[in-house]
């Protein structure tokens, strides 16, 4: 019993950092059509940006997620005005070439401008060490991520089912043509909807750092994670990601825990067998 | 497009145009091998590897160009291939070059059976994501079952034997350049022949339109698997003469990186055309072999430039823009 | 077409050693990608050592040409070093970072002629698979073995090991197995996990739950020993007394500054630490941080790279320039010399690195500075590795 509720704990804690991590991606894929490999890209110049900003600034923990999504933002206009721009509503593997372009010039850049070694965000005082529970301890900041993947998930909940802004969103991406001519100015929406999905990229860029340590290659390595997530998950659906990341975490932890040596497997015929009977993700809605 | 092929058979001299254009490519394969002999003849290795790769371009061109179908898994038949040719050598002293390529051949066949089984199953993104798992499955078989295939440290000491008893695969690796580009030659004639017969028409039509295809009578799925694997035959291929000319193989021919560098190399090169698979191939891999060699450390962030000026400024591919291009050109003067 | 070939090959190195002029090392790393540090370690040694020695051996100018393997290819090895002694007319093969890239160009030595150096692959069988080959790193065996004896003078009985699940890390858990066992002390439990895990959570727990008193692991350097430390230490291994013994692969100096306080304490043994205190370390540290560009990024294929351009000049001065591959490789059979890691030789019969193991502790310096401190030694550590190759 201690052992499955521990189990659980892991698995919760797990799932909600990828939760974090991927959410921005859904929202590019979904609500923007775009399959955009360049999501971990984003999420690691936000990761820089905080661990320059708490490290070698001195800022608090808060200031440096600030700083993270502001400045990923801020970078992220331009490359959405000159090269995204041109690829809304192209075909898929058109944008996959465009996006592993940008990925592998970010990777180039960043290798060459902070050298290769691992970058870290210092955690405040209040994040660092562990917490009992009574039946075992958990790191302090992995509470805090969960605590931030269900905020993420009500506050995107709430902007795209019950604000004005949100009802644009979902007329958008259900027929764009059509929300334009009744007066929506589509492209204002879009803009918006990528900057929301850069600074998600970002901030989970910032929160997922303990677990995955920011260096060059974060935008290709965790590339494959992101989008089995999204997809299980159905792209564009905020509840479905957030189920999609629980079952995938609860998965990937059980079999991590029973059988590591075949953890791999576990994990993408699990992936295979879900992708199968749900090919929409588990609630979908893009077609 | 329907309307454009019902034109093309309706042509009398279908036959020898087909001919004719099978013809054209493989003397231009001969040709551009033999260039290609003549100006690099120090780095055949390359060249031959970019002849190995080339095939699982062509294989990727197939299922993607033709069917529709997207894949990042794609490095799997030629894995297979590998080390189907790899093991055959090592564990049965099956080490003639021409069986090695049919073990290759079969292996990769197999292997496309498998994983177009599974890939069939969804479209899109889904597709996408199960075509992924698919790789790592295979890739991490390949990794656990270490006494067959050597694991990470790779199946070494494949020894091939010499063709003809009097063609050594040396150092200068002359021979297998050239029987890279006789097997390539090879493929892509009947490469030609197969996406221009009527089994090819029918591939086309599945990626345009499944529901007309199934009123018609023809079940897609059976058209796309039936393609899967003769695409896994042609990736086979290629994974044998890489286990052939290298007589190493690794598991980076079971990679995801490596599945998703050739989608990119037929990406640009322009998909749904032969020419294309190949161009793309060839452009990316000397692109990058010179970068890399002039810069080993920051050549990635050029390559990254080169794929999103193609994305801007040739959307349809090198080569389909250029047909593309030339084909504006041509109609200006009617 | 191919005797013409080779005769204008052979009428190139010919000439070539007839004005004695440049003689070029051929050098195949990660020098981009995911391991694009080590690449830079590489040649952040053999940097230093040009700087330190000049680049000419007699009248012979020494001339580097670098090929970019980002992970492990071993067909693009095999291209490349093919490339590199067929067009760049190479005379010395050295790097490799990847035994895979390694046993793939051991083929080609004995046809082109040329001995390969290698600066880090670090599985036993690479050097028995060519007579052409001589290594200066380490193996996996070799850093590995003496940490179960460290484990064993420490009064844990009861051991678990925890790797990851490819081959040097199957050859690491080997090691340990086989080394604790001779001791008198017992592996309750071996797990492998897959390369890409990056939660160790549910790992850790099953250490907790094995009752063993301490942990073996081995995971490549690089980012996952951020995560796997944190893991050791959120979930309350460390506090419950679980000791933790690794290679130094895990607390590779770059990393250091990352894992901080995390790392504290932990102990491993490995081949060099950048803290080696000795005059020859103090000059090479010097010169290898100067060419490195920024200190922090020093880690030890950087030691393995300086000595492997050693092992190179005392070839190319027994040779006198001429390229002969065997003569090379018997003239540093045996040879031994101070590194900078303290005194090694080249073991005449298994043409691999003999030196002293270290067992280290991560502290903090007066400045505030993690890194590796030597608290013991194991001298001259030969390669017990060797004695499970496959022949």
């Amino acid at each position: 019993m201690q052992t499955v509720l521990s189990i659980g704990v892991d698995a919760l804690a797990y799932g909600m950092a990828l939760f974090v991590i991927s959410i921005g991606l859904s929202v590019t894929m979904g609500l923007m059509r775009v399959v955009n490999l360049a999501h971990g890209a984003f999420a690691m110049i936000g990761g820089y940006f905080a661990s320059y900003a708490v490290r070698d600034l001195g800022l608090g923990y808060a200031a440096g997620i600030l700083v993270a999504v502001v400045g990923t933002v801020v970078i992220a206009i331009p490359i959405e005005r000159l090269l995204y721009r041109r690829i809304y509503g192209a075909p898929q593997l058109t944008q996959v070439l465009m996006t592993i372009g940008i990925t592998f010039c970010v990777i180039g850049i960043t290798n060459f401008a902070f050298g290769p070694t691992l970058k870290t965000v210092p955690l405040p005082p209040l994040l660092q060490g562990s917490v009992d529970l009574g039946f075992r301890s958990i790191a302090a900041h992995r509470i805090f991520v969960i605590i931030c993947g269900f905020t993420v998930a009500a506050g995107l909940w709430f902007l795209v089912e019950r604000t004005n802004f949100g009802v644009k969103v979902r007329a958008t991406v259900d027929n764009a043509a059509m929300t334009a001519a009744l007066g929506v100015r589509t492209e204002v929406v879009y803009a918006v909807s990528f900057a929301v999905a850069i600074a998600l990229a970002a901030f989970g860029g910032v929160i997922g750092a303990e677990l995955l340590p920011l260096e060059p290659y974060y935008a290709l390595r965790y590339m494959v994670t992101f989008l089995v997530v999204v997809s299980v998950g159905g792209a564009g659906s905020i509840p479905g990601a957030l189920i999609a990341c629980l079952l995938l975490g609860t998965i990937d932890t059980t079999g991590r825990y029973l059988a590591p040596e075949y953890g791999e497997f576990f994990f993408y015929l699990a992936v295979i067998l879900i992708v199968t009977l749900f090919p929409r993700g588990l609630a979908g809605r893009m077609k | 497009m329907v309307a454009s092929l019902d034109r093309t058979i309706a042509t009398p001299s279908f036959t020898r145009r087909m001919a004719d254009r099978g013809v054209i490519g493989v003397l231009a394969i001969l040709v551009a091998g033999l260039a290609g002999y003549l100006l690099m003849p120090n780095n055949l290795a390359l060249l031959t590897q970019m002849i190995a790769v080339a095939m699982l371009v062509l294989s990727i061109d197939l299922v993607t160009g033709y069917c529709g179908v997207a894949t990042l898994g794609h490095a799997a038949l030629f894995g297979a291939g590998a080390y189907g040719a790899g093991i055959a050598a090592v564990h049965f002293g099956i080490t003639d070059p021409v069986a090695m390529t049919a073990v290759g051949l079969l292996a990769g066949a197999a292997a496309g059976l498998v994983s177009g089984f599974v890939i069939l199953r969804a479209h899109g993104l889904a597709q996408l994501v199960l075509s992924i798992a698919v790789i790592h499955l295979f890739h991490e078989a390949a990794n656990k079952a270490s006494g067959w295939t050597g694991g990470s440290d790779g199946l070494s000491a494949i020894t091939p034997d010499a063709f003809f008893g009097a063609f050594e695969f040396d150092l200068w690796g002359v021979t297998a350049y050239a029987y890279g580009v006789i097997l390539l030659a090879v493929v892509f004639l009947a490469l030609q022949i197969l996406v221009r017969s009527p089994f090819g028409m029918l591939a086309r039509g599945v990626r345009q339109d499944q529901i007309r295809i199934a009123a018609m009578g023809a079940s897609s799925h059976s058209v796309l698997l039936r393609m899967y694997v003769i695409s896994g035959a042609v990736a086979g291929v290629g994974g044998a003469l890489s286990a052939i000319s290298t007589q190493v193989v690794g598991l980076d021919s079971l990679s995801f990186t490596l599945s998703a560098e050739a989608l990119v190399m037929l990406v640009l090169g322009g998909t749904g055309s032969l020419y294309g698979a190949m161009i793309g191939t060839v452009v990316f891999m000397l692109f990058e072999d010179t970068l890399s060699a002039a810069n080993p450390f920051h050549w990635l962030t050029i390559v990254g430039a080169l794929l999103i000026a193609v994305v801007l400024f040739a959307p349809k591919g090198l080569y389909g823009s250029a047909a593309a291009f030339a084909g504006r050109v041509r109609r200006r003067p009617a | 077409m191919k005797k013409l070939l080779a005769a204008a090959i052979a009428f190139a190195a010919l000439s070539g050693a007839a004005y004695a002029d440049t003689i070029k090392v051929g050098v195949i790393g990660p020098f981009s990608g995911p391991f694009a540090l080590q690449g830079k370690n590489f040649k952040a040694g053999i940097d230093a050592w040009l700087a330190l020695n000049g680049n000419k051996v007699g009248s012979d100018e020494i001339q580097i040409v670098y090929r970019d393997v980002p992970q492990a290819d071993p067909a693009r090895s095999k291209a490349l070093a093919q490339e590199l002694v067929v067009r760049e007319g190479v005379q010395y093969l050295a790097g490799f970072y990847f035994t895979p890239d390694a046993m793939a160009a051991t083929a080609l030595l004995q046809q082109a002629n040329v001995p390969m150096v290698v600066m880090n692959a670090a599985t036993s069988a690479i050097v028995a698979s060519s007579p052409l080959v001589v290594r200066t790193s380490f193996t996996t065996w070799q850093t590995t073995t003496p940490i179960a004896t460290v484990a064993k003078e420490q009064g844990v009985t009861k051991a678990i090991t925890l790797v990851s699940d490819y081959g040097p890390g199957i050859d690491a858990e080997n090691a340990f197995k086989t080394a604790f066992e001779k001791e008198g002390g017992k592996v309750v439990e071996t797990i492998r996990m897959p390369l890409s895990t990056n939660d160790f959570a549910p790992l850790m727990q099953r250490v907790k739950d094995s009752g063993a008193q301490g942990l073996f692991t081995f995971l490549p350097s690089g980012p996952p020993t951020l995560a796997f430390v944190k893991a050791y230490n959120d979930n309350g291994l460390k506090a419950g007394g679980i000791k933790f013994y690794g290679t130094g692969d895990l607390t590779q100096e770059s990393d250091l500054p990352a894992l901080g306080e995390a790392a504290l304490g932990l102990q491993t043994t490995y081949h060099y630490a950048v803290s080696h205190d000795s005059p020859e370390n103090k000059t090479f540290v010097a010169a290898a941080e100067k060419a490195i560009g920024n200190p922090a990024e020093l880690s030890f294929p950087s030691v393995s790279a300086f000595d492997g351009m050693y092992v190179i000049c005392k070839m190319i001065e027994a040779t006198g320039g001429k390229q002969d591959a065997k003569k090379a490789v018997d003239a540093v059979k045996g040879l031994s010399w101070t590194s900078p890691r303290g005194p090694v030789s080249i073991d005449p019969d298994s043409r691999h690195i003999t030196e002293n193991i270290y067992l280290r502790e991560v502290a903090k310096d007066a400045s505030g500075k993690y890194y590796n401190k030597e608290v013991r030694t194991f001298e001259k550590q030969g390669d017990p590795g060797l004695a499970f190759v496959k022949k």
